[in-house]
């Protein structure tokens, strides 16, 4: 608690004012046969006993709370675990979630535009029960701070890594509620892309259930003066995760968040997402050539289409290949079998000599069947 | 079988596969059950949530078939569980700079334009051609790409163009010289002699490196460094790029939006289906003289006319019953019946259409019949069925 009284000592500039008061708490304590917070604790009752809720309180500063642990880090945000830092015992022993973001970081990686998106949406969103609940948003001279309601059953990311995949049971359990999400933003609010699905950004209550988190990308598509979703065109998201569209910059809407929702529930049935490598750039190549194979229209399908396997020879995937040279084998294979003489059988798997069949090819059999087998 | 060799990054309570699979029954039939006797678990075996031992916690609202503990359970592509290589961690998200559109946002915009001889124009396309991120524009955009390709001179040996962890902003044509690729397995460039790792590979004229650059601000993957005097780079930055196919794609969109408003058969469409449809069409083009629609054949696809100028012609008459300009339709019955076409359309210059076909018409909306019975489709205007005679086939 005595972290949130204003200190004068010297704190490294540039810090983040949770962490420097986390410091100036530590310090404290360091310090502490008790005399320095002795003689800030009757300062501190006094704040103690009006009561405090965050959510009604109007302007909130940062110092309104105290930081109990960092839950996670992004790219240009912090999410920490707090608790008011005054107020009833009751107030003080809630906790929130706070997210912090640093305002030279949001200019530098040019997000500007999304952070005013992700606080109007967060305020439009409050109340679903599969999304998380906003309750309020402030800033000060560094930092911009989004409150949020606690999820404390983590990321359904760590459970999905830790039991490597779902069943499908398990898997359209979740895929349910996240349909459920998407239908809220994309028709009920008017046409919100999300943009950023993944087991990353799903938290799981302490019922088990799911809380859509993250907000950074979502933006609102519905234009207010026609009323009309608009496409956008700012590519974001995670790569594993990226409609093809957004990839060839085409424009895109809340279709993405479908394309994502298939990702998902792959990544869910199988552990991992169906297009990955460590070159992000060689998951957009993926795409280009698996999906042109597996499309269900027939009239679309590579192979399939006029010009037939003329053209599969020539996809961008297959550039460079000789195909008279692939017939004639004049590359050697990259895998050499390790064949040691022409009898070897170490390739293969062993498998039990016998199959146990014992049935009789009865006489009634042969009369009915015979004629099938005439030509061998 | 053998017992699974993989270790999980999670440590070892959290690998589930280090049981061995059963292998009681024969081979054949192993392979055909595989699902069934495959023990790898997953949330509804007891190695899952052990403290909870209880199943049906993960059922969720659509159990309830009372299958067994096996049912949902999914074989690894192959035995010894996933692939080797695949990155468990979690997965940052990327984005580029936020883009409007010109027509959004006011500003006068217009792409940057290098000039190029015809011959180095020609060398630099084939050079893009096979990349995955050209091959998908259009003519306009292609040639809007190259002449924004601006020249790097890089005099001498030894220059690094890009460095591997660095922001990257630019993607390089190679078009003279050859260039040397090192990646180190740290991930960025190191002080010292070997800190650029190990050489992976040459990039030679014709070829082309750092097109990630083009889609969003990622450190670079590689060191490239030039290995001989005299190279000559072609180099495009990602928001000139991004910025040349969405200003075109945004037209594009707004005119079709604008073209669709104008047929009536469409009239009732809201703003928002109309700009579905828009995204639907699919741009096609045709020289003089080609027949785009052809009288008797069933039809299935509607066209709007982007630019060029066609006639339709109907059988035993040797004169044009109507005239097609940029913004006009024809064939728009197809997406209502299986009717034959009233009349051929032949196309009088080099034309562009965008095309809709009535199987992606209705995948997106539904049956064509339940828009029509919103407004009453009477008397109004139509492309070539409006006239009576040519409807009556």
């Amino acid at each position: 608690m005595a972290a949130t009284v204003a200190s004068t000592q010297a704190i490294p500039p540039g810090l983040h004012p949770l962490q420097a008061a986390a410091l100036r708490a530590a310090a404290a304590a360091a310090a502490s046969s008790g005399q320095q917070q002795q003689a800030q604790q009757p300062q501190q009752r006094a704040v103690d006993q009006e009561p405090f809720d965050p959510a009604t309180a109007g302007k909130l500063t940062v110092h309104d709370f105290v930081r109990v642990r960092t839950l996670g880090t992004g790219t240009f945000a912090r999410v920490c675990l707090v608790r008011p830092s005054h107020g009833t015992e009751g107030d003080r022993s809630r906790v929130y979630a706070l997210k912090i973001l640093r305002k030279t970081e949001v200019i530098k990686l040019k997000q500007l535009d999304h952070v005013r998106h992700e606080r109007e949406i967060l305020a439009s969103v409050r109340g679903h029960p599969f999304i998380i609940n906003s309750l309020a948003s402030f800033a000060d001279a560094d930092f911009l701070y989004f409150l949020l309601e606690y999820v404390p059953g983590g990321e359904l990311f760590t459970y999905l890594r830790k039991f490597r995949r779902f069943d499908e049971d398990t898997a359209r359990f979740y895929a349910a509620e996240i349909v459920l999400i998407l239908e809220h933003l994309h028709e009920q609010l008017g046409g919100i892309a999300y943009r950023d699905m993944k087991p990353e950004n799903l938290l799981l209550d302490a019922e088990g259930h799911i809380k859509l988190v993250d907000f950074g990308f979502a933006k609102r598509l519905g234009n207010n003066e026609s009323g009309h979703p608009v496409e956008t065109y700012t590519l974001c998201g995670t790569p594993e995760y990226l409609a093809p569209e957004v990839i060839h910059n085409k424009g895109h809407t809340t279709a993405v968040d479908w394309w994502a929702c298939g990702i998902l529930i792959y990544e869910f049935l199988t552990g991992y997402p169906p297009f990955w490598h460590q070159n992000p750039i060689e998951i957009y190549k993926q795409y280009d050539i698996i999906l042109q194979f597996c499309t269900v229209d027939r009239s679309r399908r590579l192979g399939n289409i006029s010009g037939g396997s003329a053209r599969v020879k020539a996809h961008p995937f297959f550039a460079g290949v000789d195909w008279d040279a692939v017939y004639h084998k004049r590359r050697r294979g990259p895998i050499i079998p390790p064949v040691r003489y022409p009898g070897d059988a170490q390739c293969f798997d062993i498998y039990p000599e016998e199959d146990g069949i014992k049935e009789e090819y009865t006489e009634e059999m042969r009369g009915r069947y015979e004629d099938y087998f005439r030509d061998f | 079988m053998s017992s699974s060799s993989f270790t999980s990054p999670f440590g070892a309570n959290s690998n589930p596969f280090g049981s061995s699979r059963l292998d009681t029954s024969g081979a054949m039939q192993r392979v055909a059950e595989e699902d069934e006797n495959d023990t790898i678990t997953s949330p509804t075996t007891p190695h899952f949530g052990q403290s909870s031992g209880n199943n049906s916690l993960f059922r969720g609202p659509f159990g309830g078939d009372g299958s067994s503990e096996h049912s949902g359970l999914r074989s690894p592509p192959n035995p010894e569980g996933y692939p080797a290589q695949y990155n468990f961690g979690r997965r940052t998200s990327v984005s580029a700079e936020s883009l409007k559109p010109v027509a959004d946002s006011y500003d006068n915009w217009t792409p940057p334009v290098h000039p190029k001889t015809p011959e180095r124009l020609a060398r630099l396309k084939q050079a893009i051609s096979g990349n995955f991120l050209f091959s998908h524009l259009d003519e306009e955009q292609s040639s809007q790409v190259l002449g924004a390709l601006v020249e790097k001179p890089i005099p001498t040996k030894g220059i690094k163009v890009i460095t591997q962890g660095d922001a990257g902003d630019f993607f390089y044509v190679v078009e003279t010289g050859s260039f040397d690729v090192y990646v180190n397995p740290r991930g960025s460039l190191q002080p010292g002699l070997d800190g650029m790792g190990q050489n992976v590979g040459r990039i030679e004229a014709g070829g082309s490196f750092g097109e990630l650059a083009l889609m969003y601000n990622a450190p670079r993957a590689a060191t490239v460094i030039s290995a001989e005097p005299h190279c000559t780079l072609w180099a495009l930055d990602r928001v000139t790029f991004r910025r040349i196919l969405m200003e075109s794609t945004f037209a594009r969109r707004r005119m079709y939006e604008g073209f669709l408003e104008e047929v009536p058969l469409l009239a009732s469409l809201t703003p928002y289906e109309r700009s579905k449809i828009a995204d639907a069409l699919e741009s096609q083009k045709f020289p003089t003289g080609h027949t785009i629609i052809r009288e008797g054949d069933p039809g299935h696809s509607f066209y709007l006319l982007e630019s060029g100028e066609a006639v339709a012609y109907r059988s035993g008459n040797d004169t044009s019953v109507k005239q097609y300009r940029k913004g006009d339709f024809f064939g728009e019955l197809a997406l209502l019946n299986d009717a034959p076409r009233a009349a051929s359309v032949v196309s009088q210059t080099e034309v562009k259409v965008a095309r809709l076909g009535k199987s992606a018409f209705q995948r997106l909306l539904g049956p064509v019949e339940g828009i029509m019975r919103r407004t009453k489709y009477v008397g109004v205007k139509t492309g070539v069925e409006e006239m009576d005679p040519l409807q009556t086939a």
